[in-house]
């Protein structure tokens, strides 16, 4: 049985699709079963949503035409 | 609400090519030939595949609006500088955002904390007991709290974090690239990346639980 602990650590370093196959059992298993890593899940999901929202807000602010000012920029630098 | 396009992949050391999207991209090996050429076509699909991501990411890192731009621009022009020195062994994009990360570097004149030790894998450590098993527990977040008022929240929190730490959280979190990848953008391993990613998200978390992301108890 893997404790809090690994399972947490193994969550948070976001690589589990990497892991052996029985470690990704028992992380799903010891999820079913213990409220305190859910929740700890729930959260670094949270920040992923948050996150994805703010870099949305951010790029709302570039300008329409962003890419024909790089293109432009290039140009410059080339000539 | 934006939609990532198709990343740039290409197929080295096989026959043929595989097309970026709308048909008129030119294979890997061709289409890095085009830009040593500075064909036009092909410099447009390099700039209309990064040119958010890029600017995205240089905001996600810190920058201003402004700043951001000049960065994106600057990585396109080192990009064809340095066109030579690309092996293709790596997407293009991961290439772009390797020159993303030395210009940040560069901006911020410091070196960048990388040490192997952190305060918060202290704190982290101090939730458990002897056995692994949580002392103080997480506490979910408010799936009721307000977005815009959480994502504020986490912009603060984000403005606090050690610059790799948060160059890894836009990479891995908002980017979504995968740890390989953020390796070679880093020139740093696997392993590393994953610590680093570890290390940002629990500072995050205690950042936002003392900002009370959680419900009154």
């Amino acid at each position: 049985m893997m404790t809090c602990k690994q399972v947490s650590t193994l969550l948070s370093h976001g690589d589990l699709a990497s892991a052996s196959w029985s470690r990704r059992l028992g992380v799903r298993l010891h999820l079913l079963m213990c409220d305190k890593c859910s929740a700890f899940k729930a959260g670094l999901e949270a920040m992923g949503t948050w996150g994805r929202a703010l870099s949305r807000t951010a790029e709302q602010e570039a300008p329409k035409d962003l890419e024909a000012r790089a293109l432009r920029r290039i140009e410059r630098s080339e000539s | 609400m934006s939609r990532r396009r198709p990343s740039l992949t290409f197929e080295w050391g096989r026959a043929g090519h595989r097309t970026l999207y709308d048909g008129a991209v030119p294979g890997r090996t061709d289409l890095v030939a085009s830009l040593r050429r500075r064909d036009a076509a092909a410099l447009r699909t390099v700039v209309d595949e990064n040119a958010r991501r890029l600017y995205r990411a240089a905001r996600g890192m810190g920058f201003s609006s402004d700043r951001a731009e000049d960065l994106m621009q600057d990585v396109f022009v080192t990009f064809l500088h340095t066109l030579d020195r690309f092996e293709g062994r790596s997407e293009i994009s991961t290439w772009l955002f390797g020159i993303l990360h030395h210009k940040v570097q560069e901006q911020r004149r410091a070196a960048v904390r990388d040490d192997m030790s952190d305060p918060i894998d202290e704190s982290f450590e101090a939730r458990f007991d002897a056995t692994g098993n949580w002392i103080r527990p997480p506490v979910a977040p408010d799936r009721l709290a307000a977005s815009a008022q959480m994502t504020e929240a986490l912009r603060g929190c984000l403005d606090d974090l050690p610059s790799l730490q948060r160059e890894v959280f836009h990479l891995r979190q908002i980017e979504e690239l995968p740890a390989a990848d953020v390796s070679d953008v880093l020139g740093r391993s696997v392993t590393h990346v994953g610590v680093l990613f570890h290390r940002a998200r629990l500072r995050l978390q205690q950042c936002l639980e003392k900002k009370g992301w959680s419900p009154a108890p």
